[in-house]
């Protein structure tokens, strides 16, 4: 279902790249002064004039959602290592039986509770990351989310978050000049680290949008009074600080407004839970029009921190846990189905994450305490799904603590999400990251393109296949013919394999993948100034 | 370096207004006329000195606990709620404000704790000892309260739980960094063999873990008392609680050098905050003017602070509690273990409308987002008399004088001349200045009018 763009008030301030964007498709400015986060086949698709992609960078842009599961998730009995002996004999009391265990494959099984995770992973929309924390874990709650949040080292004290930044990138004059629509929208009353640019937050918070409207429009009718000016004194600091967020609270709220009146009722049932009715909300801004690119979503307390009656002690699949995990993948599964109703499935993903993971030995509470790596789910229509990144826990060797050791680092994922779904280049999540995580970041988008890519590739890739591929695989492209055209075929790793040229009259290359091992590989097509990826799988 | 000399000179009205503003939750400005011209020391003396009336425990919670049900559990709560918030808005105590600090460290929450007898039990505690961070210490590890939230009551010899020994050091007394990984294990073992015994903690040494032990670089046999000794040793400890003490009463973000010198206080009073506060409350450091509104109004400092300054103390306890829930500081019910994080983070795009919205309503006598009318506990309407609270200023018939004032009392930053007319304006409402007349009937809703767009700056949310 598209969406025409709305002709919205004229009077808010836009977001600087649109600005540049519009400016440059009419011809107006010379690619040297455009932002240099701009690919140059977006340039080149302005240039061309591409009526599409303008809707594609205002209403089709892609979505993240994030989930913070607070409170540190106990992966291991989340995604159950049931295989492993040692996992029941460091857990005889919490420990979730095989047989009650939801399938994943021969080795892992779900918690019982999580149907509807299941069921998304069986689908192909879900994929597991397993052990997943950072070097030298923080077992602290308060560090842990922190390093989280800002994506920083274990010994870094980060002051702005990895959302905010991204986000930074995007409208390099926030707070000064707000964009059209809010950048990222937290449902709550908390505006969340992660959220936070030099500036001050780069999104704004609120629980539910016809309230967040009533309290913005609901002011008596008396004046204004004129803010002093600007002054770099502690209280000149906190005035400014509030001055900005009133302001894009004052924007926003007629856009919030809009895109939830819009959206009318959801067509499937949510869950009457805390997430299931934030997620509810996301759903219908989302539906409704609204161009935040990342909403992110919380349990208000460290409810995962679970001391204590982790379970019930009669029955090892009930109990507090179980709970927020029934929580988590009803209201997620509500959700998936929601956007695939309005259209909006290719679109949306979302990530869960938790300070950390849990002691692999049950403490003598039914409960367990705070411990390092664990499981992350990543889903989407165009999430590599159905996936196992990783090994299953090693209940043997342990860090000196005893606690799980690292598989993949946080910001790995956090890589994937900025290069492959957001389609950042590897120059700029390595500075949005600190450091290049490129290396390691899993697969776990089917498309490792961005919107602007997405255009870009429809103009550029015709047909790619086999896919899953064996021996070779053939490529057909819209390349310039007056240009180089050549394929380079990668792992997800980076690490180049082959690379081939095609022939520009026909745009047909072909590579040859005898020799290869299984698994994601991604595909590069350079024309001219233009590159464009793709992903495909070789399946042996 | 901070300068923690004392303060020269006697105080001007501005520098009362801060002094009150910094220790208690009634700065209105008959309390601060009463400090002008006082020393700073003859002035904190007399805040922390000033005889308090008892505070006795609501006669329920002294009794055993007999929770049948969550509406029985839901009932004390807001029993709680209402016993606290009737002490806080009339008592302006400097010790509310700091029980509120230490509440904020040793976290512990209604439903998580679900006996209210046990969180009034540990306010009571908090209060007493307020003045003692090392006393606090050694009750809060056998408090029932928090041996339930932190599930010290559940950790015996042989099957220690890590939960409380690791927020005692994180959030309790060192903070990140001042200790191991090892050292969390190892404090556990020495906390375990609590048990609650009706309304209180009993430590059962049969239950305790007597082994030896390594604690920051220590090893005995340690119980639970060489635990908080060992800590209260460290000197990141003493740096930890100054610069809570900083940040509540001096600025947010203190330097190094203004955290070391209040910890070497803390250290040389053996965490006595009495004298520390008094040396910090006279220094010429507290007394700089640009740390004037350095802090922003926690929702408890505004909520209490205007209905002090309007003379309304007598409102309804359970709106004042909805209030400071919306604006997401829950009475006894802090987020996490970390309490509430203060400061920025009562600010968003959420919050901000809400506290602007909840000052004009009361001003009219309105709660909030409805308009039902104000009312005090026994369902009377209350109507704050914008009048008397003008005419407690001299000058009140000068248009102009009254601006500043108000201002003045209710603004811990200066106004700009810019300002000042816009509010004259907005008070007079197309009126000229001589017309002003405190005594008419016109002045009601033109005082609402300027205090209500007082209220909705953004200075009106410092302090």
């Amino acid at each position: 279902m598209k969406k025409t763009p709305s002709t919205s008030d004229t009077s808010t301030p836009r977001i600087p790249r649109r600005s540049f964007l519009r400016a440059a498709a009419g011809g107006g400015l010379a690619v040297a002064t455009l932002p240099t986060l701009v690919d140059s086949f977006a340039v080149q698709a302005l240039a061309g004039g591409d009526p599409r992609l303008h809707q594609l960078l205002e209403e089709q842009d892609r979505v993240l959602v994030l989930v913070q599961m607070a409170g540190g998730n106990d992966g291991l009995n989340t995604v159950i290592p049931h295989s492993d002996p040692l996992y029941y004999e460091r857990r005889p009391t919490i420990a979730i039986a095989k047989n009650k265990t939801l399938r994943i494959n021969d080795t892992l099984g779900w918690h019982p509770a999580m149907t509807g995770f299941r069921s998304l992973y069986d689908e192909g929309q879900l994929a597991i990351v397993q052990g997943v924390t950072y070097p030298n874990p923080d077992r602290s709650h308060f560090r842990g989310t922190d390093i989280w949040l800002t994506a920083t080292d274990a010994d870094v004290f980060g002051s702005t978050g990895w959302v905010g930044r991204y986000l930074h990138t995007l409208a390099p004059s926030y707070p000064a000049e707000l964009p059209e629509h809010p950048l990222a929208v937290q449902i709550g009353n908390a505006t969340s680290l992660a959220l936070l640019g030099t500036g001050g937050p780069m999104g704004i918070s609120f629980r539910d949008p016809d309230e967040f409207y009533r309290l913005v429009n609901g002011g008596g009718g008396t004046g204004q009074v004129p803010g002093s000016p600007e002054s770099d004194t502690p209280a000149g600091r906190e005035i400014s600080f509030m001055r900005n967020i009133a302001r894009s609270a004052d924007v926003y709220a007629n856009v919030v407004k809009q895109a939830n009146d819009k959206s009318g009722t959801t067509s499937v049932p949510f869950p009457t839970t805390d997430i299931g009715a934030k997620l509810k909300v996301v759903s219908q801004l989302i539906s409704g029009g609204l161009r935040s690119r990342i909403y992110l979503i919380s349990w208000a307390n460290n409810n995962f921190d679970t001391h204590a009656s982790q379970t019930s002690t009669d029955d090892a699949t009930l109990g507090v846990h179980a709970n927020l995990l029934r929580e988590l993948s009803d209201a997620v599964t509500s959700f998936m189905q929601e956007m695939k109703a309005r259209g909006h499935a290719d679109r949306v993903a979302g990530m869960t994450f938790s300070e950390f993971g849990r002691r692999v030995y049950e403490n003598g509470s039914v409960g367990t305490d705070h411990g390092t790596a664990a499981p992350l789910f990543v889903f989407g229509k165009q999430v590599l799904g159905g996936s196992v990144h990783g090994a299953n826990p090693d209940l043997v060797n342990l860090d000196p603590i005893g606690d799980l050791l690292m598989q993949h680092d946080y910001r790995d994922v956090y890589a994937s999400v900025l290069l492959q779904w957001f389609g950042v280049t590897t120059t700029a999540a390595q500075q949005l990251l600190v450091r290049d995580f490129s290396k390691g970041a899993p697969a776990l988008f089917k498309k490792a393109t961005t919107s602007v890519d997405d255009a870009a590739a429809e103009r550029t890739f015709v047909r790619v296949g086999p896919n899953p591929a064996t021996d070779f695989l053939v490529v057909q492209a819209n390349v310039d013919a007056n240009a180089d055209a050549w394929l380079t075929l990668s792992d997800v790793r980076g690490t180049q394999h082959r690379t081939a040229s095609v022939e520009t009259w026909t745009g047909v290359g072909r590579l040859d993948l005898s020799g290869l091992a299984s698994g994601t590989y991604i595909v590069t097509l350079h024309s001219g100034r233009s590159v464009t990826h793709t992903t495909i799988q070789i399946a042996r | 370096m901070a300068d923690l000399r004392e303060r020269s000179g006697l105080l001007t009205l501005e520098e009362s207004f801060h002094l009150l503003r910094r220790t208690t939750l009634h700065p209105t400005y008959a309390r601060a006329k009463a400090l002008v011209g006082l020393t700073p020391a003859a002035a904190v003396t007399a805040l922390l000195d000033a005889p308090e009336p008892p505070n006795p425990s609501p006669d329920w919670a002294t009794k055993t606990p007999n929770i049948p049900d969550f509406n029985e559990a839901y009932r004390l709560f807001v029993e709680l709620q209402n016993w606290w918030l009737g002490r806080v808005l009339t008592s302006a105590s400097p010790r509310e404000r700091l029980i509120m600090l230490w509440h904020n460290t040793f976290t512990s929450d209604y439903l998580n704790v679900y006996v209210s007898h046990w969180i009034v039990g540990q306010h009571q505690m908090l209060r007493t000892h307020a003045y003692d961070y090392s006393e606090m210490s050694r009750r809060i590890v056998g408090d029932a309260a928090m041996l339930r939230y932190l599930n010290g009551d559940q950790s015996i010899k042989g099957r220690a739980n890590e939960n409380f020994a690791r927020e005692w050091f994180e959030l309790f007394s060192l903070g990140v960094g001042n200790y191991t990984e090892p050292d969390v294990l190892e404090a556990a073992r020495a906390f375990t063999g609590w048990r609650i015994s009706g309304l209180t903690g009993t430590y059962n040494r049969q239950l305790a873990d007597l082994g030896q032990k390594t604690i920051l670089g220590q090893t005995g046999p340690w119980e639970w008392q060489d635990v908080i000794r060992i800590t209260l040793e460290q000197p990141a400890c003493a740096r930890f609680i100054a610069r809570k003490l900083l940040r509540s009463y001096v600025e947010h973000d203190p330097s190094i050098e203004s955290i070391e010198a209040v910890a070497a206080l803390l250290r040389a009073n053996q965490y006595k905050i009495r004298p520390v506060l008094q040396t910090l409350l006279t220094s010429e450091y507290f007394f700089d003017p640009t740390l004037r509104g350095a802090l922003i109004k926690s929702p408890l400092e505004l909520v209490v602070g205007l209905a002090s300054a309007l003379n309304v103390t007598s409102i309804q306890r359970q709106y004042v509690a909805q209030v400071m829930t919306r604006l997401t500081q829950e009475p006894f019910y802090p987020p996490t273990v970390e309490g509430w994080k203060g400061h920025h983070a009562w600010i968003t795009s959420s919050t901000y409308p809400q506290r602007q919205r909840f000052g004009e309503s009361f001003i009219d006598g309105r709660q909030v987002g409805s308009s039902s009318k104000l009312v005090d506990d026994a369902g009377k309407n209350l109507v704050p008399d914008v009048i008397a609270f003008l005419k407690q200023f001299p000058d009140a018939n000068d248009a102009d004088k009254i601006v500043t004032n108000v201002a003045g009392a209710l603004l811990a930053v200066p106004i700009t001349t810019e300002q000042h007319a816009a509010l004259l304006e907005i008070m007079l409402a197309g009126a000229q200045r001589y017309e002003w007349d405190i005594n008419s009937q016109a002045a009601v809703q033109r005082a609402r009018f300027l205090i209500q767009a007082i209220v909705r700056m953004p200075e009106f949310q410092l302090m």
